[in-house]
Parts: structure tokens; C-alpha cells; sequence
């Protein structure tokens, strides 16, 4: 007589393992539905697991950028407008110059003229020294004081330094914050540097009973204020292009974080479809091997006994 | 010669008696996985004699023998021993991914990344400045806790590892005491295959700890030694006769174990005490990076430090303190010590060149962002392919375990079909014996 016969313990020991295996995958696919993950380790795809790192950090670092870029916009923007009145004051102060080199202008109507030009003067110095809403000056460039001082004796002097900090607004990209007060109130006029509100309260002491020939003062203060109209608006262009720039860089952003999220998406969500539909698979095999265990484990000698 | 039939009839009927005992035997143990079956050895007893053609006598039981299948037995042991090692290495590696991943390090990495990126915003805002520092704070936790749950996965491989060199040293030991029973042990008894019942589930159970090469002595004793690197070249002696041989284990510092056998370094192939053995190098082998890690940010925050100026002015002084996972701390007090500005710069300066640097030297490829995805890829490729190992050698465990069962496994059907063929045979020959008396009544009979 053989040994080889099919004992029944090894019946049941595979009848097991198979159900077992069947209930195992089941577990995964319920997880994967309940969770909505596709990945509840990283061991289960390496390289996926991976991606979804690099793309988290992408997205998280793409947020801080956003943010940068919103406060970098309202700074611009304000510079912007600081600017914008500084070159609105200056033009009426060419006005002004104008009216007084005109000899028809009296001598009463020179010194409204020279009391306007002060008024004028103190405004674009508080202008010069605006800040932001966080309270750091605008015009400073990294310095942590005002960006302009005036001294004793009226004059006004640049208090900042030359540099400006950067941004990081996107990925590899980082913007200039803004401008120095330097290269918007300073200008060199006739190879002599000077600057706007020494123009200004140099023609205002000049029409003010300051210089022995008004008239002749106020046309050489125009060439002056034509100089400092020119240094201001040549800057409010350059904030405005840099402002158009962060504007795009802001939609460029937008858009990434949409594939970034896409991306995300097809590499760790589960395609519920599919997930259920093997899961309605692996429900009817399991109940199958179920029905036929029984059946099968039913059948013995015994009960013909 | 009447005397002749009854003596055939009687020993049938025991016979058969006793086969059927034997398949009850079978069909208790039929559950039972150390059980191999039974089956009665017999034999036709025939008188020899001089003057005849020899007188008939019968059946004589000769005695127990049981389904045996030394090769189906050594392959099986083999397989077992190849998963119970793939087993216990993915376990251990498995705690270590969870304690890797879970402990959020990347996730820690990258939040420090961003905070500081936002500060390059607006370096001088108090609040952002207060949370970069505390952002710090959390990620010298997070190593921390890396460190300590990395810890955890190493000492509970290091508990399962002393648990399975107790269950060797308990099973070569009572390989010994079965090899002793076996000696005195007669031929084609029950308490033969008794102890060769017992001598397999104890080889068994051996094998699913340390790989293992038998030989068997004529009595059936086993002789264990330590399977070598190839089949054929065994290693050192597990268990000789009566005698024993224990393996100890040694621990290193980095929590690493090696084994020696009487004294001698071994090198384990096969059996759970291996795949834990190479799961605690795998361990040791991590922990070396995620402290490599630590340093790295510790090293690139603090020399970014060095090379700037706070929000006052002042030269800038050590981020973190420490020098691995396990005792990184956060070594400011306050936000305004962050130096965002070089070196020499006046106070509150909204120079930034100094911050842009430390987190552009962050996110490098080789930084330390980088190198805990390196890290964190490395360990989930690893143990995914070792998944893989796992469910082929799983596959082939099975098998074997399966082919072994079908040698000496107990087939219902086959005992049913038994139980009812002997008791044919017992009624069979208990009509002999009553023909034999009717024969005898006969003759008594005559007048």
C-alpha cells in the first residue's frame, strides 16, 4: 500500500491559507475606500511614497511663497502710491517755480509761493519716511531707521543704505522688496549730488527774501524739479513693472498648486471605482472558497457510514 | 487439523482487532500536526516442518510503522526556516518604518524649511520670529522622538530575539533527552513512533529559529549542527547524542547581536534568530543616519548662526545644542536671536542674505530634507522587496508543508475506507473460528 495519500489536515491547511489570504486583500481595499488612500505605507509603494514627499514639500513651501508674495504686493503697492505723491507734489511744485519766475508775480504772491513750497517740502519728507503696515520703513532699504533725518540746520539727509533685502516668491525665483529712498529723492544736478527737499527748501528760502533775485532763482530751481520728477516717476515705473511681475508669478502659482494637487491626487487617492469593484471581486471569491469549505469539508466517508 | 483453524482465526481476528485500534489511533490524531500516521506491519505465520509442506499459522503483527519522509521532512524544515527568517527581518523593519515615517521627520523637516522661508518675508515681524524658534523647538522633539521610537522597534527585536534563543536552547535540549529515550527505545513499538513523533516537532520547532542540518543515527537519534552558508558545509554542533551544545549571544552598543556556540563567534543562516539578527543591523544601520541627519541640521543651522547678526545686532549665537537625534535641543531663548542678517549688521536690520542662505543650504539635494527621503526611500524599497522574498518563500513553505502533510498526514477518507475493510476482516475471522468449532462439534459429533 502507498504512503501518499490526501490527508485531510492538509485540506484544511490550505482551504486556511487561501481564505486567509482572500480576508487579507479585503482588509487592504477597505482601507483603502475608508481612508481614501491609496497608501497607508510608505513600504507599499516606495516610489510613489517618494513623490508624495517631494510634492508635500512643494506644496508646503509653495504657501509660505504665496504668502511672501501677497505681502510683498502690498508693499510695492503702498511704495507705489508714496511715490505717486511724491511726484504729484513735485509737480505742483514746478507749478509753483513756474508762477514765481513769472515777473508778474508780486512780491507778496512769491512769499504764499515760498510758504506753499515749505508746506510742500515737509509733506514729501513725511512721505519719504512712510512705512508699512508692519511698521518698517519703506524707503530704507535694510536699515532699521527712518529714511530720511533732518538735521539742525533743515537739511534733509538719506539715513538708509543701498541694499534690499529679496523675496522668495516662487520656487527658485525671489523678487527685490522695493526701492531706496537713495534712488528716489537723489539725483545728480549739474555734477553736484542733491536732493528733492534740497531743491525745494532751497527755492522756498530763495523766494522767501533769501536771494536778491527771485525770479531768476525760481528758473534755475525748475531745471531742478524737472531733474527730481524725473528720478520719482522713473522709480514709480520701476515698482510698477515689479508689482506686474509678482502678479504673475502669484497666477503661475495658482495654476502649480493645481497640478501639485492633481498630481497628489493620481499618486495617493484612491480610485474608489476600481477599489470597490475589486472589492465586490474579492467579496464573491471569498464567499465562494467559503461555501465550497463547507461544502467540500461536508464531504467524508464517515457520513456514509 | 481443527487446533490449526482456530489458532489462524484467532490470530486474524487480533489482527484485525488491533489494526482497527490503530486506525481509531489515526483518526484521534487526525487533528493533531506532530502525528504521523500509523499503519500495522503484518506477517504470515507458516510453521515449518519436516515431514510436511509446513503447517499454516497464521498472521503474526510484526509491529508499528509510521509514515516517514526524511527528504519531504528536511525540505519542509528548510523552508520554514527560510520564512521564519524573511518573517522576523520584515517585522523588525516594518517597526522601523513606522517609527521613521510616523515620527513625521520629514513632514518636522519641511515645516522648518517653510517657517524660515516665510521669515525671509518679513524678518524683523516679532511673531514669525517667535514662530520659527518654536518651530525649531518642535523639530528637535520630533528627532527626539524618531530616536526614542527607533529605540522601541530595536528593543522589542532584541526581546523576540532572547525569547527565540531560549526556545533553542529549550528544544536541543529536549532533542537530547528524545535521542536518550530513543536508544532504549525497541523497534516497531507505539513508543518508538511516539519519540519520533516528538523528535520531528521538536526539530521542527528548532528550524523555525536557526536553520539547521540533521542526521539521523540508527536508532533513529538526530544529530543537529548549524546550517553552514551552502548546503554540505554544516556549521558548528547543536546537539549530538545525549549531548548539547548552547548558543549564546552577545550584544553590541549599537544593539546589534552576535552568537557563539561553546564559545566560538557562528554566523546564523536561516531561522528567525537570523532575520532578527539582520533586522537589529538593519536598525543599527538607521539609527547611524537619522543621527548623521541630526548633526547636519545642527551643523548648518548653527553655522548659519555664526556667520550672522541677530535682530539687535548682536553676533549670532548656536541654534540647536547636542549632536544626534537623541539629545538635539533647541539652544536659543528667544525669536530676536534668529540671525537673519551677516555678520556686522546693525540692529534691526531687514537684511535677509544671511536666512536665504541657511534655507537655501536646507533644501540642497544633500541636505538634510533630501537625505530623510533618501533615508525614508531606502528603508520602504528595502521592505518592499523583502515583501516580495516573504510571499515567495511563503509560497514554497506551504508547499512543502503541504507535501509533508500529504505523506504523513491521516486522510479520513483512507481510515473510513479501513475501519470498514478490518471489520470485514474481524467478522471474517471470527466465521472461522465458529467453522471451526461447528468442524470440531463434527467430529466430536460422530458415533
Amino acid at each position: 500500500m502507498s504512503f501518499i495519500s490526501n490527508s485531510t489536515g492538509a485540506f484544511y491547511e490550505r482551504s486556511l491559507a487561501q481564505m486567509g489570504s482572500l480576508r487579507g486583500s479585503l482588509e487592504r481595499l477597505q482601507t483603502q475606500i475608508s481612508t481614501g488612500q491609496r497608501l497607508t505605507r510608505g513600504s507599499e509603494d516606495p516610489a510613489a511614497a517618494s513623490r508624495l514627499r517631494t510634492l508635500a514639500r512643494t506644496q508646503r513651501l509653495s504657501e509660505v511663497q504665496a504668502d511672501n508674495a501677497d505681502k510683498l504686493a502690498r508693499d510695492l503697492t503702498e511704495a507705489g502710491d508714496e511715490i505717486a505723491g511724491a511726484a504729484n507734489l513735485l509737480s505742483r511744485a514746478r507749478e509753483l517755480a513756474i508762477r514765481a519766475a513769472n515777473d508778474t508775480t508780486g512780491e507778496n504772491g512769491r512769499a504764499a509761493i515760498a510758504e506753499e513750497l515749505a508746506q510742500l517740502e515737509l509733506e514729501l519728507f513725511d512721505r519719504a519716511n512712510a512705512q508699512t503696515l508692519t511698521g518698517e520703513p519703506l524707503f530704507a532699504g535694510t536699515a532699521a531707521g527712518p529714511a530720511f533725518v533732518r538735521a539742525a540746520d533743515g537739511t534733509v539727509s538719506y539715513n538708509g543704505n543701498s541694499d534690499i533685502a529679496s523675496v522668495p516668491v516662487a520656487a527658485g525665483t525671489e523678487l527685490e522688496r522695493g526701492v531706496t529712498g537713495a534712488q528716489v529723492f537723489e539725483f545728480d544736478l549739474n555734477g553736484t549730488p542733491t536732493n528733492a527737499f534740497a531743491v525745494l527748501a532751497g527755492l522756498s528760502a530763495a523766494l522767501s527774501g533769501g536771494s536778491p533775485d527771485p525770479v531768476a532763482a525760481a528758473k534755475a530751481a525748475i531745471e531742478g524739479l524737472d531733474a527730481a520728477i524725473d528720478t520719482t516717476t522713473r522709480n514709480q515705473t520701476v515698482l510698477g513693472t515689479r508689482l506686474a511681475w509678482v502678479e504673475v508669478i502669484q497666477d503661475n502659482q495658482a495654476d502649480r498648486a493645481l497640478t501639485i494637487a492633481e498630481q497628489q491626487s493620481d499618486l495617493g487617492d484612491t480610485d474608489l471605482g476600481e477599489a470597490i469593484a475589486r472589492l465586490q471581486q474579492t467579496l464573491t471569491a471569498l464567499e465562494a472558497s467559503q461555501s465550497s469549505f463547507t461544502r467540500v469539508s461536508n464531504l467524508t466517508l464517515f457520513n456514509a457510514l | 487439523m481443527p487446533g490449526a483453524i482456530f489458532q489462524i482465526g484467532r490470530s486474524g481476528a487480533a489482527a484485525a482487532r488491533a489494526s482497527i485500534e490503530l486506525t481509531a489511533q489515526n483518526i484521534a490524531n487526525s487533528a493533531n500536526p506532530d502525528y504521523a500516521r500509523r499503519s500495522l506491519n503484518t506477517r504470515e505465520l507458516v510453521g515449518v516442518s519436516l515431514t510436511s509442506n509446513g503447517t499454516l499459522n497464521g498472521v503474526s503483527i510484526e509491529g508499528i510503522s509510521r509514515n516517514d519522509s526524511t527528504l519531504v521532512q528536511q525540505q519542509a524544515r528548510s523552508s520554514a526556516s527560510a520564512l521564519a527568517r524573511a518573517d522576523a527581518e520584515l517585522v523588525g523593519l516594518r517597526d522601523t518604518e513606522l517609527a521613521l515615517e510616523q515620527s513625521r521627520l520629514f513632514e518636522g523637516l519641511v515645516e522648518f524649511e517653510a517657517v524660515l522661508t516665510q521669515l525671509e518675508g518679513n524678518p524683523l515681524e516679532p511673531a514669525l520670529r517667535t514662530n520659527a524658534l518654536e518651530t525649531g523647538r518642535q523639530l528637535a522633539s520630533t528627532f527626539q522622538f524618531a530616536n526614542t521610537t527607533l529605540g522601541n522597534a530595536r528593543r522589542q527585536v532584541q526581546d523576540f530575539a532572547s525569547v527565540s534563543l531560549d526556545e533553542v536552547n529549550r528544544q536541543t535540549s529536549e532533542l537530547s533527552r528524545i535521542n536518550r529515550n530513543l536508544v532504549n527505545a525497541r523497534d516497531g513499538t507505539a513508543g518508538q513512533a511516539a519519540l519520533f513523533d516528538a523528535r520531528d516537532a521538536a526539530l521542527r520547532d528548532l528550524a523555525a529559529e536557526v536553520g539547521i542540518e540533521v542526521t539521523f543515527a540508527d536508532t533513529g537519534a538526530a544529530n543537529v549542527r548549524l546550517a553552514g552558508p551552502s548546503a554540505g558545509s554544516p556549521g558548528p554542533t547543536l546537539v549530538d547524542g545525549a549531548s548539547t551544545f548552547a548558543i549564546s549571544s552577545i550584544a553590541s552598543v549599537d544593539g546589534t547581536l552576535d552568537f557563539a556556540v561553546g564559545g566560538a563567534p557562528v554566523s546564523l543562516n536561516g531561522g528567525a534568530l537570523a532575520g532578527q539578527a539582520a533586522a537589529l543591523e538593519a536598525q543599527a544601520d538607521y539609527q547611524i543616519q537619522l543621527d548623521a541627519i541630526a548633526a547636519d541640521v545642527i551643523a548648518r543651522t548653527n553655522a548659519a548662526q555664526a556667520s550672522g547678526a541677530d535682530a539687535n545686532g548682536a553676533a549670532g549665537q548656536p541654534f540647536f545644542s547636542g549632536t544626534n537625534a537623541g539629545d538635539m535641543e533647541l539652544a536659543l531663548a528667544s525669536g530676536m536671536q534668529l540671525a537673519t542678517a551677516p555678520a556686522g549688521s546693525p540692529a534691526g536690520s531687514a537684511n535677509t542674505t544671511n536666512l536665504a542662505s541657511l534655507v537655501a543650504s536646507l533644501g540642497t539635494d544633500d541636505g538634510p530634507v533630501g537625505r530623510t527621503d533618501a533615508l525614508l526611500l531606502g528603508l520602504s524599497s528595502r521592505l518592499s522587496a523583502q515583501d516580495v522574498t516573504r510571499s515567495g518563500l511563503s509560497a514554497i513553505a506551504q508547499n512543502a508543508q503541504a507535501t509533508l502533510l500529504s505523506e504523513t498526514g491521516v486522510d479520513l477518507d483512507t481510515e473510513a475506507a479501513n475501519l470498514v475493510r478490518l471489520q470485514q476482516a474481524f467478522e471474517a475471522n471470527s466465521r472461522v473460528l465458529q467453522v471451526a468449532s461447528d468442524m470440531f462439534d463434527t467430529i466430536l459429533g460422530l458415533r
